[in-house]
């Protein structure tokens, strides 16, 4: 188990670090400069100049990476061109947008999904199933942003419930943090619901139609037994991989998601940072979307070695 | 929309001015929460040319040695008054006494020295030295400042009122993009990156009476439903910029909220590349002005706001004048001298739509389909922001594009041959040397007026409209800026009253 995990850490390594050099290499190719957009219309070559000197952008491209990895070891991701603040202290600070974000649509996410996959499994030849599939389908054709609004429209115009947008700190008002969170994380977390819903349902008939159900059954175990145990059991590798996909899900959804309800998090951060070319932002923006990914990845590929042997010695 | 609707429409506008002109007295305190489309590049407007930031800090946290009003007249704001000898070589400007800066200590000539210093010089990274170039010394003494300069300059007093010329502390210069500090009568208190701004009363502000609120907000919300959604909610209180005509027809239609309708100094432009292709032949872009509906444009894209022009000139500006009927709508007259260029058959053109504006994409598609109707094939792309300034913009590598010019007074840009579109007439340059130097307002005024109907007649863009200044807020918020004389949301006399 030790080298198995061992090994799945230096895969993890890697891809970062590839990432790294593929997200750096291709804003290279994206045409429009940081000065250029600093400076804004009308502004003077020579200002211009003077500016590009000051934000390090006359140093060649490769140094400039070499110089940006050897940060990284020293924990050190630069400074924002446009905000002239620590890259790692904005990200820090949206971190407590995005963070709650992503992991309350994911857990609202399961708690809807996982009961009405299984539920819809079951009760495959009663008017559940096709209810419930029905309901899935419509969710998952919504998109988020447009679900994102109705609730505005009607969660905080009409009802006055909720803030339509707009986001208030943690350490000034918990609570309304709390309100400023609700909407844009039911928005995200229904549209991944859904797409859940559906994945579970299909892994759970999967595994319902194996033999060493029917055993069980011939075995004269209870039903609610035949589902926990052997069931839910068997289904679990696959809906672990669910669980990581759809971590991943809200966490890039959250990018438009954060738009609509204006909130200052990770998402928008890399939005603000692409439209201003402030590419030392960007790449560490992108190095932890992209750390994230791999990271849920390298704990779905543990949890598989600890849920089902055979892929741990393979 | 029949005759009937806007006829309707104007009536119920007449009326919400009306209501608005009757405002209740003053009251103090309390806070307003307006809205912001984007982060801005910075809050230092002699640092970025970005508009967004002096909607934010013009005035109400900068402030220049002089500034505009509401009306667009400059007025005193750090000089309390100037005096200009005969020649017009020497302006002396008397410093208000007793001014302090947002961090406590006290302006100084030497600060306001130390500052168009740098703005003159082109290597300090500066925005628009060229405003300062005729200054040859700046000197001071007592509590006075005086600019020697080297040849007249009927502008210097105008781009002293301009957002790049506002005064901040000359030993902070270089930290005011993130950490603004003036002497305007708010102070910047907080700065959430993608989230909101915080300004507060300044206690020390040098004029009493203002300003009425204790503090300000100004929300970042990029979506534009949603900040709509924000204002008919009550969680913002003003929306002054990017409020689009839809909208603004919805606030004539909820209790809770008011709208207003002034002048701005934006010209929606179909830019030409004059160098490039069929465009660098004057008939053709003649006749790609007569093929244009402007009417129909602010019609369809704008419901009706917004007044049609012909020249690189908006209402708001004072030396308006209009020449929208220089070449009219007439397609067959555009046919006829398409053909007479040579292009009987058309042409195919490159037009490319920029990604972040909405009015400019909507009027671009209206354009796209009118030229198609004389014969011009057009491929439409939209392009985004980045892209556009960098290539198009800068590099001047396109065949058309559209854009808001919104900065006041900025007819010069046709005096510079590698300015994007590419138009090489020196004429313009002798006029607007003319107009510095004269010292005359009627030959600055004749002048800029020569200027606008030569780039109109050499068509060489087409300026197809002037969106109106749109506002929308809380029926309690009185004494914001209903024109935008210079891009500002000027926060210093708005006050709230039931």
């Amino acid at each position: 188990m030790f080298t198995f995990i061992v090994r799945r850490f230096f895969s993890a390594l890697i891809s970062i670090v590839l990432a790294s050099m593929l997200v750096f290499s291709a804003l290279l190719a994206v045409p429009g400069d940081p000065a250029e957009i600093i400076l804004g219309l009308n502004a003077s070559p020579e200002a211009l100049a003077a500016l590009r000197e000051k934000l390090g952008l006359t140093v060649p491209a490769p140094q400039r990476y070499l110089n940006w990895l050897t940060g990284i070891v020293r924990g050190d991701l630069g400074e924002s061109l446009n905000y002239q603040k620590d890259v790692s202290e904005l990200i820090i600070d949206r971190l407590a947008v995005s963070v709650p974000l992503a992991l309350g649509a994911a857990l609202i996410a399961c708690f809807i999904a996982l009961p009405l996959g299984i539920l819809a499994a079951l009760k495959r030849n009663t008017f559940l199933d096709p209810l419930v599939t029905a309901i899935s389908q419509v969710g998952a054709a919504i998109p988020s942003f447009w679900l994102g609004l109705m609730l505005i429209l009607f969660f905080a115009v009409e009802l006055r419930w909720l803030p339509a947008g707009g986001y208030v700190p943690w350490e000034r008002d918990p609570l309304g943090t709390l309100r400023s969170l609700l909407l844009p994380i039911i928005a995200l977390g229904l549209g991944q619901a859904a797409v859940m819903t559906r994945m579970t349902r299909a892994s759970m008939i999967e595994v319902l139609n194996q033999d060493y159900i029917r055993t069980a059954k011939a075995k004269g175990l209870s039903g609610r037994r035949v589902v926990m145990i052997h069931g839910l059991r068997n289904a679990l590798v696959t809906l672990i991989t669910i669980l990581g996909l759809s971590l991943t899900n809200v966490f890039i959804g959250s990018i438009i998601i954060e738009q609509v309800f204006a909130l200052p998090g990770l998402g928008r951060l890399a939005l603000i940072a692409i439209g201003t070319r402030d590419f030392p932002l960007l790449q560490g923006e992108i190095l932890v979307y992209a750390g994230t990914i791999v990271f849920l990845s390298f704990l779905v590929d543990i949890s598989y070695g600890f849920l089902d042997p055979t892929i741990r010695y393979a | 929309m029949n005759r009937f609707f806007w006829l309707a429409l104007t009536l119920i506008l007449a009326l919400g001015n009306a209501v608005a002109q009757d405002a209740p007295a003053p009251q103090y305190g309390g806070e307003v929460v307006v809205s912001i489309t984007a982060d801005p590049p910075g809050w230092d407007p002699s640092a970025s040319t970005s508009q967004e930031i002096p909607r934010v800090v013009y005035h109400n946290v900068f402030e220049g040695l002089v500034r505009f009003d509401r009306d667009g007249n400059i007025v005193p704001a750090l000089a309390e008054s100037w005096t200009v000898s005969d020649d017009g070589l020497e302006w002396t400007f008397t410093i208000r006494e007793g001014v302090m800066f947002h961090d406590g200590t006290p302006l100084t000539i030497d600060d306001i020295i130390a500052k168009f210093e740098r703005a003159r010089d082109p290597d300090s990274g500066h925005t628009h030295t060229a405003y300062y170039a005729p200054i040859a010394e700046i000197s001071g003494s007592g509590n006075t400042v005086t600019f020697s300069l080297a040849q007249a300059s009927s502008s210097l007093l105008y781009n002293l009122a301009r957002p790049d010329s506002v005064i901040y502390p000359a030993a902070k210069a270089d930290t005011q993009r993130s950490q603004p500090i003036g002497t305007g009568p708010f102070r910047f208190v907080e700065y959430i990156e993608g989230s909101e701004v915080r300004l507060e009363r300044f206690e020390d502000y040098y004029l009493d009476g203002v300003p009425y609120l204790d503090s300000a907000v100004f929300r970042i919300i990029g979506d534009p439903n949603t900040r709509f959604a924000a204002l008919q909610a009550g969680d913002i209180d003003l929306i002054g910029v990017a409020l689009s005509p839809e909208q603004f027809l919805q606030v004539q239609s909820d209790p809770n909220l008011k709208g207003s309708e002034g002048t701005a100094t934006t010209e929606i432009t179909l830019a030409m590349n004059n160098s490039r292709g069929p465009l660098a032949n004057k008939l053709v872009r003649q006749a790609i002005t007569h093929a244009i509906d402007k009417e129909a444009i602010v019609n369809g894209a704008m419901f009706g706001l917004g007044t049609v022009i012909g020249t690189h000139m908006s209402p708001a500006e004072s030396y308006y004048i209009d020449l929208s009927n220089t070449y009219p709508y007439d397609p067959e007259r555009a046919r006829a001298l398409l053909a007479e260029a040579g292009y009987s058959d058309g042409f195919t053109i490159n037009f490319e739509l920029p990604e972040p504006y909405n009015i400019e994409r909507r009027s671009g598609q209206v354009i796209a389909q009118q030229l198609s109707e004389v014969g011009i094939d057009v491929e439409l792309s939209v392009v985004e922001w980045g892209t556009w300034i960098q290539r198009i913009f800068l590099g001047g590598d396109y065949d058309m594009t559209i854009i808001g010019h919104s900065e006041p007074r900025d007819i010069n840009i046709y005096a510079n041959p590698n300015y994007y579109y590419k138009y090489d007439n020196p004429v313009i340059g002798e006029l607007l040397n003319q107009a510095e130097s004269a010292q005359s307002a009627q030959v600055q005024l004749a002048n800029y007026q020569q200027i606008a109907k030569i780039i109109a007649e050499d068509a060489v863009n087409v300026w197809v409209f002037s969106p109106p200044y749109l506002v929308a807020s809380q029926n309690d918020v009185y004494g914001f800026w209903t024109n935008q004389p210079t891009p500002s949301i000027n926060l210093t006399e708005v006050y709230r009253a039931q």
